[in-house]
């Protein structure tokens, strides 16, 4: 598992128990849907908060401007793709 | 100290509280206290519409095909909208411009204010579009006891907060004893009442707007009333913006970084806050009933609506930093998130509506050596 900022190749994807590559969708929210994992969302846009998830390890680019309070942790995947491999943990419910 | 429309005093508003500050004199932003309220002016800017760009031609053949107990479904729904969008039309801005004191917070509020004037506009334009009498519906607005039930709550904070800034602008802070009716005008006092309308504003936003857009969009996952549920998704994508907006006021007031005594204010009405989730739930569980009472409708009956409720009021009470007062459970009505996304409104590209659409983003400088790279 790497936390190394210049990832070689493309960025892995660990969501409890599942690893899949980034397969260069437009969104994390997207690469998780494409998994058929079930990735809480609404406004896919960035201002609901809505696909607010914790991010355990890695980095990511956002492509906009999140509009929500988010702690350190926190990330929303419908404005962001990997940076680096990384491992997010789903919210509960 | 009395309103006034432009304060002459210098000072600058980036040192100032969301509320009960300095009254706001020009109306800058060039520097802000808090960009994310200049953030969702641009997205509501960008987010303009017109009701008549919809058609609603074939909701008028669907609405006459339906039976009674589904025309009084929607029409009930519809009523119930209609008055939540008239109190948003008016009474974020007489509550809180006497009060705000932070430029982007107020313009903020004016253009919240004016996206739910747009809402007010498209149920006439479905009501006129639907039904020969549209007097008929609107008139019963204020006759259904139903209905007037719910006015009641929803305005009720507001009323008691624009009264006593009302006297509070007349007669200064303090306890003002007018008519022998006792004003508690203290600045503690107003401060829970701005906190406590806020989550009101919050729970009108984030679950009572979320239920009714729940039937709307149910008719439409039968292929039914779908132009009423293309203008349903323009304002629920409005709707979104507004208590994204409510959340963060709400959250940085509790913070107590914005002004310390809110943070004690915000433990103190803790109780009451929570209570008027849970009173809203119950209200919206009976709602439920009262629509459905005839009989359901395909997809959509007073159980699901209920459960529909307990699981949105649990997601909204999380977003403000409260703890869950219903049993976890996932979202009984998955589909309602396919008609919540932004990206799922579909426009042409050209149309400025389109949030991912920007003017002006040509790159106009061009140095030397720009094309040294071109093979011709």
């Amino acid at each position: 598992m790497s936390n190394n900022k210049s990832t070689v190749g493309i960025a892995r994807i660990k969501v409890e128990n599942q690893t899949f590559y980034y397969q260069y969708e437009p969104s994390l929210l997207d690469s998780l849907e494409a998994q058929n994992i079930q990735a809480p969302y609404n406004c896919r846009a960035g201002y609901c908060g809505c696909c607010k998830v914790r991010l355990l390890q890695g980095e990511v680019r956002y492509t906009d401007e999140a509009m929500v309070d988010l702690k350190d942790e926190e990330i929303l995947t419908c404005i962001c793709v990997p940076k680096t491999h990384i491992e997010i943990e789903l919210p509960e419910d | 100290m009395s309103y006034t429309t432009f304060n002459v005093a210098n000072f600058d508003s980036t040192k100032e509280p969301m509320f009960f500050g300095q009254n706001v004199n020009v109306a800058r932003y060039d520097k802000q206290k808090y960009p994310i309220f200049e953030k969702l002016i641009e997205k509501q800017l960008s987010f303009f519409w017109r009701p008549e760009e919809v058609d609603l031609s074939n909701d008028r053949k669907d609405f006459i095909d339906m039976p009674d107990h589904e025309k009084h479904i929607f029409l009930s729904n519809l009523k119930y909208q209609t008055l939540l969008d008239s109190v948003q039309g008016r009474s974020p801005n007489v509550a809180f411009l006497p009060i705000v004191s932070i430029p982007e917070l107020e313009t903020w509020l004016e253009t919240w204010a004016f996206s739910e004037t747009i809402h007010s506009r498209s149920y006439t334009h479905i009501i006129r579009n639907i039904v020969n009498d549209p007097s008929a519906i609107f008139d019963e607005i204020v006759t259904d006891p139903e209905i007037v039930k719910r006015a009641q709550t929803v305005t009720k904070l507001y009323d008691e907060l624009i009264n006593l800034i009302s006297v509070q602008n007349v007669h200064g802070y303090g306890v003002h004893t007018i008519n022998n009716v006792e004003y508690d005008c203290t600045l503690w006092n107003l401060k829970c009442k701005v906190y406590l309308t806020m989550v009101s504003v919050n729970v009108l936003e984030a679950i009572r707007f979320y239920v009714s857009f729940a039937c709307s969009f149910a008719f439409a996952e039968r292929a039914i009333m779908e132009g009423n549920a293309k203008i349903i998704k323009l304002i629920a994508r409005d709707e979104a913006l507004h208590l994204t907006g409510t959340q963060n006021i709400l959250n940085t007031l509790a913070s107590g970084s914005d002004d310390e005594e809110f943070k004690a204010v915000a433990v103190a009405c803790r109780e009451e806050a929570i209570a008027l989730f849970v009173e809203a739930a119950e209200q919206e569980k009976e709602w439920a009933a009262h629509l459905f009472k005839d009989g359901s409708m395909i997809g959509l009956n007073a159980q699901i609506l209920s459960e529909y409720v307990e699981y949105i009021t649990n997601v909204r009470l999380k977003s403000v930093g409260f703890e869950e007062v219903f049993a976890p459970r996932q979202n009984p009505l998955p589909w309602m998130n396919a008609w919540l996304s932004s990206d799922n409104v579909q426009v042409a590209p050209q149309e400025s509506e389109i949030s991912s659409y920007l003017v002006g983003q040509i790159d106009n400088s061009l140095e030397d050596g720009d094309f040294d790279d071109f093979d011709f």
